[in-house]
């Protein structure tokens, strides 16, 4: 909210600078976003006096004219019809800006600099009221009073020198969104009285009672409804002092009762309406809910359909308002009212929340009567804006007012325990203390109860603008925030104590640095996209209601297709050998799902995702490019799994495509489904506009996390005895996959064999065709004694025996 | 035996010196390892010889194996590259061999160095589903249905009750359904606003939440924690400030704000000529969230925090515009290496 330092001298004295004041105000809760110093728009105008005006040699319609501004006298170009010697102007000078250009049809500001203008040098510009933007006049200069003076700078002239705090106001505080509110904060701090204006008004003859009434239908929405009626005003625009305040905190003035009413409002934080009288059909106002088919017309000139949930206030026809939150065009103040209706009530904060949810309307009346208005306020500022509808348009106020208030809210009582209040706090304070703390902010206290000093506590009478102090930990919060959050001791573990064990390294902390440290680089991606690309996946998508726009309207089901447009975007800007990996979730719908940690009927997992394409290898002179395929992604997945300590794994070839990729495998660990991996679809490349292939793993992480069974390992001695290797090298039908083949050697090669590497595959001249070689490297160890040869020769002959029985292979001579 | 050991040793020594190409090569390995080779024939005569000699002596003939096939294939790598033929003009300013060189995200390295200073402090981890429901979002941490509060975050909605977190805390509320006082924790995770895509707001960012219950815990211990925190974070010369704020589950609430590192607190554009950065939001837990979760608020007392990892991350590289912390450029992730 904005708030005017000269509006607040109004009620408090202010000694210290803004700068000091808005830390202050920072400091107990209302933090100042900005400092605004209205006259710095004007740093580069001065006043100056026309000496001379010329008429332009190249153009008719420009003059030339020399501008003294105390100083020095400048040379400036104006094409204005109405500028003549020995006037007093307002000259922009070089570097000013200039809130409004006349020829732009936005009128956006701009900078000045000097200029040529049809040949001729200017150092300024003499403004007109609409570049300034302190008026609508174009058609010429501002012309300033007789004995303005030359060189004074045009801030001062006008008497801007206003200062604007933006403040931040929390929704549990809607006493403080209002000029009096923050001087209160500011009295509490600086311990000054705040002085309120005076509402005595001057009341006629004739009693309110023959010329209006009120009927609140709705008391539960509606508690309290006080209201004014004065007679005979004269509508017109504002003075100038009630034009400038509205100006400065950002309010269009209107007219002089509106201004008032929207005044009283930033002044003391309590929204008012004020009605056309004669428009009221029957005098009456009735509140009440709306009917159903209800249409109403606001004052923004939009017709609305109405909910018969929602709080109205009606004349005796037709609702005139939805009650909290906007007048309607039927009973708006116009140039022709002469009699004014002035509501000031009260009403009920979820009901106009509930309004304003609906017609997505939020106003400044509605934001203070959904977070909480005063109800004890409402006679106080019906009187304020009396008072100042007398004062400023005439009229007469009609005797008495209407006061509809069935059932009176009173203070709310509360008791604070000291004890309490110093345990939740880490501080000692006194009983006293606490007190004289409170009762700065008008929380009075009304007993003592001591029961012993550590049972200590006083009750206290809670004023009606504090809808947020509730119970005793919102007395203990104004405790803290008055005595200081920073009076508070900072204890540096007074009760250090230790969680059960040491914390367990997360699994996927330990993944990402092993990935890292094998080349690759991690990215994080939105999780939301296009419904389209969600279902490339899966259909069990989660669709977002509200969505920013249809290309972030579904929850991810995989994190290949936010991959594949970080791949298009790199190759796009010009890297073309990727290594990426993605640690994050992926979301879905599946109702009738249970899982305590999730929502029902829904699904989140984390998944991991490696990606590759382009060059296996980084480029070297002495080497060609190799590209990536698919056993790059195997070989690094088993170097993770190896890291990771997980065994157990089987690949199986899946035979045909999947959704997103082909020519794969799926990874299981003892026996469950991890994930795949493959090179993805070349139609889906396309969809990404990716031309290079693309190949990927991707897996469950809790699956994987579940079966890494514990980080920490035993150690193994060194084998004592030497190992023997042996070469072995067989000849099959080429079509048998060698994983098999491997599986079987490794089986019939126990107990001695220890190791297996497959280094040569061969096919060709020197076997017959449809053949193929496997050449493996073996590794032969026991634990208690030194091989002899012909015991491997044994295991070896195994090997062969049932190589052949099974896959027919002979041994390569 | 063990003299033909030592001649065989030899003699392989020699011969391999003496291979030019792959050719003489193999004529080596047929010569030596192969199944007739020298080896093999030490290996037959093993048996002829006293038993009690055979361990020994079967011993050193394995380490003589080992021994010439390792020359046999440094030799084999060394004609393989063609190494041979560069040994009269090895031009060392070539470059050498690159390897792929990785790098982590900037958002998750902040977040490990965070997690790692709570651990220290004996906080362990904690998460929780990203599509929560109103009640662990709102209604428990005491935004009650149709509160203004609510419109301090702007919700992206699945249906009427179910939504996309705007924030950590339901995790809190999850572990306390779970697990009675003590309760310490950390709650990194992923939340969403529905708010306009710009340099400053993204529909996503990361949050680290903490939570702290027990018996007797203040205010003034939040601060302790927090301050500790900052100072291994930010620096131990760190200046700090806590000031009252406003959180539905907390009360008192307090955000913390530091000097701002950038100007040294003179005031500059990042800190909005203020001189202070804030760094996160925190207060003690509202006795309306015990009730929630069925603790009981006269036993308990504890303590809640909460930063974002986005805010944090740009603010310590400098990063002025969050869109690029998501568009995972190569050139942008290079640099954090
Ligand atoms: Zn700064």
């Amino acid at each position: 909210m904005r708030i005017s330092l000269n509006w607040l001298r109004k009620y408090i004295d202010i000694q210290i600078s803004p700068n000091d004041l808005a830390d202050r105000l920072t400091m107990i809760g209302f933090e100042v976003e900005n400092i605004e110093h209205l006259g710095a728009k004007y740093d580069r105008f001065v006043v100056g006096e026309v000496f001379e005006v010329q008429k332009h040699p190249n153009a008719d319609k420009l003059t030339v004219c020399k501008v003294g501004i105390g100083t020095e006298v400048l040379q400036i170009v104006c094409g204005a019809p109405n500028v003549k010697p020995f006037q007093k102007v307002a000259v922009g000078l070089t570097g000013a800006r200039i809130p409004h250009n006349q020829h732009d049809p936005d009128a956006k500001p701009f900078f000045l600099s000097q200029a040529k203008i049809r040949g001729v040098d200017s150092y300024g510009m003499i403004c007109s009221a609409f570049e300034l933007g302190i008026g609508d006049d174009k058609n010429g200069i501002l012309e300033l009073a007789k004995n303005a003076k030359p060189g004074l700078p045009l801030a001062d002239y006008l008497g801007i020198n206003d200062t604007i705090l933006e403040v931040g106001i929390t929704p549990n505080r809607p006493d403080a969104m209002s000029h009096i509110g923050i001087a209160r904060e500011i009295g509490a701090l600086l311990e000054q009285k705040v002085n309120t204006p005076s509402t005595k008004v001057k009341e006629s003859k004739k009693g309110i009672g023959k010329y209006a009434s009120v009927r609140v239908e709705d008391k539960q929405n509606c508690p309290r409804y006080t209201a004014r009626v004065i007679l005979g005003v004269k509508i017109a625009s504002s003075p100038e002092w009630l034009k400038e305040s509205l100006n400065a905190i950002g309010i269009r003035p209107i007219n002089n009762v509106v201004d008032i009413t929207n005044y009283v409002l930033m002044e003391c934080g309590h929204p008012l309406h004020a009605f056309d009288y004669d428009k009221l059909d029957g005098h009456t106002i009735v509140v009440r809910l709306a009917r159903k088919n209800e249409f109403f017309t606001t004052l923004d000139h939009k017709n609305r359909e109405l909910r018969d949930d929602i709080l109205m206030v009606c004349d005796a026809a037709h609702p005139v308002a939805i009650a909290g939150i906007m007048g309607g065009e039927n009973s708006e103040i116009s140039e022709s009212t002469v009699n004014v209706f002035l509501e000031s009530a009260y009403f009920r904060p979820q009901s106009i929340r509930k309004s304003a949810k609906y017609f997505g309307l939020s106003t400044d009346a509605s934001q203070r009567f959904e977070r909480g208005a005063d109800p004890s306020i409402t006679p106080w500022a019906v009187d304020r804006a009396a008072r100042l509808i007398q004062d400023i348009c005439g009229g007469e106020i009609l005797r008495g007012k209407i006061d509809s208030y069935p059932k009176k809210i009173s203070p709310r009582k509360i008791t604070l325990r000291v004890g309490k209040t110093n345990e939740v706090l880490g501080i000692r304070l006194s009983a006293k203390r606490i007190s004289s703390l409170l009762n700065k902010l008008n929380i009075e206290v009304l007993k003592s109860n001591s029961k012993g000093i550590s049972n200590k506590s006083l009750t206290f009478r809670i004023p009606t603008f504090r809808p947020d102090i509730e119970r005793e930990i919102d007395l203990i919060e104004e405790v803290a925030r008055l005595h200081g959050y920073n009076n508070i001791e900072t204890k540096n573990f007074a009760t250090i104590q230790f969680s059960e064990g040491v914390p367990k390294e997360d699994i996927t902390d330990i993944i990402r640095k092993e990935l890292t440290g094998f080349g690759m680089r991690e990215v994080v991606a939105n999780s939301m996209q296009q419904k389209s690309v969600a279902s490339l996946a899966s259909d069990k998508i989660v669709e977002i209601a509200n969505p920013i726009s249809k290309d972030m309207s579904s929850l991810r089901t995989s994190l290949i297709p936010g991959m594949l447009s970080i791949i298009r975007h790199n190759i796009y800007h010009g890297t073309k050998n990727l290594r990426l990996f993605e640690i994050g979730r992926v979301y879905f719908h599946a109702p009738g799902s249970v899982d305590a940690k999730m929502v029902e009927g829904y699904t989140e997992d984390e998944h991991l995702l490696l990606t590759f394409t382009g060059v296996a290898q980084p480029l070297a002179w002495d080497q060609k490019p190799r590209f990536v395929d698919v056993f790059d992604v195997k070989g690094e997945l088993q170097s993770l799994f190896d890291k990771i300590s997980l065994d157990k794994i089987k690949y199986i070839p899946y035979p045909n495509t999947k959704a997103l990729t082909e020519n794969g495998l799926i990874i299981e660990i003892n026996g469950e489904y991890v994930g795949s991996l493959g090179s993805v679809r070349r139609e889906i490349l396309d969809r990404f506009e990716v031309e290079q292939d693309v190949f990927i793993a991707e897996l469950r992480l809790d699956v994987l996390s579940k079966h890494v069974k514990t980080i920490r390992r035993d150690f193994r001695a060194l084998p004592k005895y030497p190992a023997v290797r042996r070469d072995l090298a067989v000849v099959l039908d080429s079509r048998v996959p060698v994983g098999g083949l491997e599986e079987k050697i490794w089986q019939s090669g126990q107990p001695l064999l220890t190791d297996l590497e497959l280094f040569d595959i061969y096919i060709g001249d020197q076997i017959p065709s449809g053949k193929k070689s496997c050449a493996f490297a073996l590794e032969f160890l026991s634990e208690d004694h030194t091989l002899a040869q012909e015991e491997v020769d044994d295991v070896i002959q195994n090997i062969i025996d049932q190589t052949s029985r099974s896959f027919g292979a002979e041994i390569r001579k | 035996m063990t003299e033909k050991i030592q001649e065989l040793r030899r003699l392989a020594s020699m011969e391999i010196a003496a291979v030019q190409d792959l050719e003489d090569l193999d004529n080596f390995r047929i010569k030596f390892l192969a199944r007739k080779g020298f080896i093999a024939e030490l290996f037959d005569e093993l048996r002829s010889i006293p038993s009690e000699d055979r361990p020994s002596s079967g011993k050193a003939l394995n380490e003589l194996r080992l021994f010439v096939q390792t020359l046999f294939d440094q030799r084999k790598r060394q004609l393989g590259s063609g190494s041979t033929k560069r040994k009269e003009m090895l031009d060392l300013t070539l470059p050498g061999r690159a390897r792929w060189v990785g790098s982590q995200h900037p958002l998750t390295q902040t977040l490990d160095e965070i997690k790692r200073i709570f651990f220290r402090m004996g906080f362990s981890i904690a998460t929780g589903p990203e599509i929560e429901d109103d009640y662990h979002n709102f209604e428990a941490l005491n935004f009650p249905p149709d509160h203004p509060a609510r419109d301090m975050q702007d919700t992206f909605f699945i249906s009427e009750k179910i939504l996309l977190r705007t924030h950590t805390s339901p995790v809190q509320i999850r572990v306390m359904e779970n697990q009675q006082p003590p309760v310490r924790v950390i709650i990194p995770g992923r939340v969403y606003r529905n708010e306009t895509i710009s340099s400053r707001s993204y529909c996503l960012f990361h949050q680290v939440e903490g939570l702290y219950v027990d018996k007797g815990v203040s205010f003034s211990e939040l601060k302790g924690t927090l301050v500790t925190f900052a100072r291994q974070f930010y620096g131990s010369d760190l200046k700090y400030r806590f000031r009252p704020s406003y959180f539905p589950f907390t009360e008192p609430s307090a955000e913390m704000d530091i000097t701002c590192f950038l100007c040294k607190g003179r005031g500059c554009r990042v800190c909005k000529m203020t001189g202070w950065l804030e760094i996160l939001g925190c207060g003690m837990v509202d006795p309306n969230v015990y009730k929630f979760v069925g603790y009981d608020p006269e036993q308990y007392t504890g303590y809640a925090f909460g930063m974002g990892i986005e805010r944090i991350t740009m603010l310590r590289y400098g990063i002025d515009d969050i869109r690029i912390l998501f568009e995972n450029d190569v050139r942008f992730l290079r640099q954090f290496s």
